[in-house]
């Protein structure tokens, strides 16, 4: 008989940047294959639509559209990659392409908790493409400031980690190459059951993420222009990154948590999902309200840089 | 040993429940008081203009910030550069005003290129609009001097030229004044605490 405890584990999957199908389930050999009930809603994803003169998936849609906006960031740095604009690489690339890899980072993050909240699973492979985003974004991101920047002396090293909140970010870059590497088909056959404890590298660079933003916004505490990045912005508060970063990631790691997940998995089985949202509804307009803010700051930085009219607040 | 099972999983799902609800009041807690710190952004907003010398009505919240001090840099760079290059062209068409009609004309015609340029350079300043109307009343009175400077480079002899110099200088006079006014309204801006 299934305990309760059988039940999470089969239910919930774990988080890694490439486990976006059941074939990849199939990969892990260290835990039973998880077969679940389709959601109301993952069949009425799988649903085909004629387009043109094709037949298209509704869930294939849906993810093109959900996955699009991660590569936001990188489409922002493009004209001044091209045009070689070394001014806005070197004012707001870490803004554009730094807060693209969080952003990046936490809707990869979202996947599993979105999961245990639902129960659906139509759209686990963003949790990949989300993930390879974030790598792509981090990793620019470090090279373009560590060739462009002019804030830190020492050459490119000195510039990546001169300073202790740059090798938290450059710590967090040399973790993120390995699982872009093997975020495919081919490296989990070939890594097996070491390739999940791989990609829960994932976790440690959440956590290098706190570090890196406390160190690089005074420990969380506004001082003058520090934080908001413009001492006139009002919003001082909200626009600390590590504020922002806390709020998001309370309802991630809540979601994470063994007994909570138990609890919601209870509540599910006895019927009442309701009791879950209600619940659960506080964390995650907590998260709402920091993330939006993550996106702002994305959007507006994004923009000037798109423009080439690099903001250097 | 069914119960025994039964009753450790109730446990640890009570455990779950009981987190869950002190993360989540926690959590409406934060997100009551964000709403409520929200409600005093504009006042915040500001003070801190205020505090950092910043333009108001030039930075849009959260956007980078103008201060007086850089607009009214921004202003004196526009204006030197089009006095001197005024100066340059006075002293052109002065050297050629009695003997030579066609450096004259040039001189003339230079001119009414940077007056041009001048007035179109205002039209597109960010003006506060507490200096909207001295910035308005700057640039007619450029146009109408590039209007006159215009009439006097078509001119078809030098008597004929010389005879807009009266009305010329008085046209250059009026633009200098209310350029003096601007910048001296840029300079004395009021703090954001005084703005409306």
């Amino acid at each position: 008989m299934a305990t309760t405890r059988d039940y999470e584990r089969d239910l919930y999957p774990s988080d890694v940047l490439g486990t976006w199908n059941e074939q990849d389930e199939r990969a892990d050999d260290s835990r039973p294959l998880r077969r679940t009930a389709k959601s109301r809603v993952d069949e009425w994803m799988e649903v085909e639509f004629k387009f043109g003169g094709s037949r298209i998936k509704r869930k294939a849609l849906a993810l093109v559209l959900l996955g699009a906006p991660a590569a936001a960031p990188l489409f922002f740095m493009l004209p001044a990659l091209l045009t070689l604009n070394e001014n806005t690489f070197s004012v707001s690339v870490d803004d554009t392409l730094g807060t693209g890899a969080e952003i990046c980072l936490f809707l990869c993050l979202l996947v599993t908790p979105m999961v245990t909240l639902t129960g659906q699973r139509w759209f686990v492979p963003l949790r990949r493409w989300y993930g390879i985003m974030m790598a792509c974004c981090a990793i620019g991101d470090a090279i373009a400031a560590g060739l462009t920047d002019t804030t830190f002396a020492g050459g490119f090293l000195g510039r990546l980690a001169g300073h202790a909140f740059e090798l938290m970010g450059f710590m967090m870059v040399m973790l993120v190459i390995p699982l872009l590497i093997t975020g495919n088909h081919w490296a989990q056959r070939k890594l097996g059951r070491y390739w999940k404890r791989l990609h829960q590298l994932i976790y440690v660079i959440w956590g290098l993420l706190a570090a890196h933003l406390l160190l690089l916004e005074g420990i969380g505490f506004e001082r003058g222009s520090n934080g908001s990045g413009f001492a006139g912005d009002g919003d001082a508060i909200f626009h600390q990154r590590l504020y922002q970063y806390s709020a998001c990631s309370l309802f991630l790691l809540t979601l994470r948590l063994p007994p909570v997940k138990r609890w919601i998995a209870a509540r599910q089985k006895e019927g009442r999902n309701w009791l879950v949202y209600v619940t659960i509804m506080p964390i995650f307009a907590l998260f709402v309200f920091g993330f939006i803010f993550i996106v702002n700051e994305e959007i507006f930085k994004g923009i000037d840089s798109f423009m080439e009219h690099p903001s250097a607040e | 040993m069914t119960s025994e099972t039964y009753a450790r999983g109730s446990q640890q799902t009570s455990a779950g429940g009981v987190l869950v609800v002190l993360i989540s009041v926690l959590s409406a807690v934060l997100v009551i008081a964000g709403i409520f710190y929200a409600a005093g952004t504009s006042g915040r907003h500001k003070a801190a203009l205020a505090a950092a010398g910043c333009e108001p009505n030039l930075a849009p919240s959260g956007l980078q910030c103008t201060t007086v001090q850089m607009l009214a840099g921004r202003y004196a760079a526009i204006t030197t550069a089009a006095s001197q290059q005024l100066n340059t062209d006075g002293a052109a068409y002065i050297a050629g005003e009695r003997h030579h009609l066609a450096t004259a004309t040039a001189a003339l015609t230079a001119e009414v290129a940077v007056e041009t340029a001048f007035g179109t350079s205002l039209a597109r300043f960010p003006f506060p609009p507490a200096i909207a109307s001295a910035a308005r009343a700057l640039i007619v009175a450029d146009r109408a001097l590039a209007r006159l400077t215009g009439e006097q480079a078509r001119a078809s002899s030098l008597t004929r030229m010389r005879s807009f110099n009266g009305r010329a200088g008085a046209a250059a006079a009026a633009v200098e004044t209310d350029m003096r006014i601007v910048q001296k309204d840029l300079d004395l801006r009021p703090t954001a605490s005084q703005e409306p």
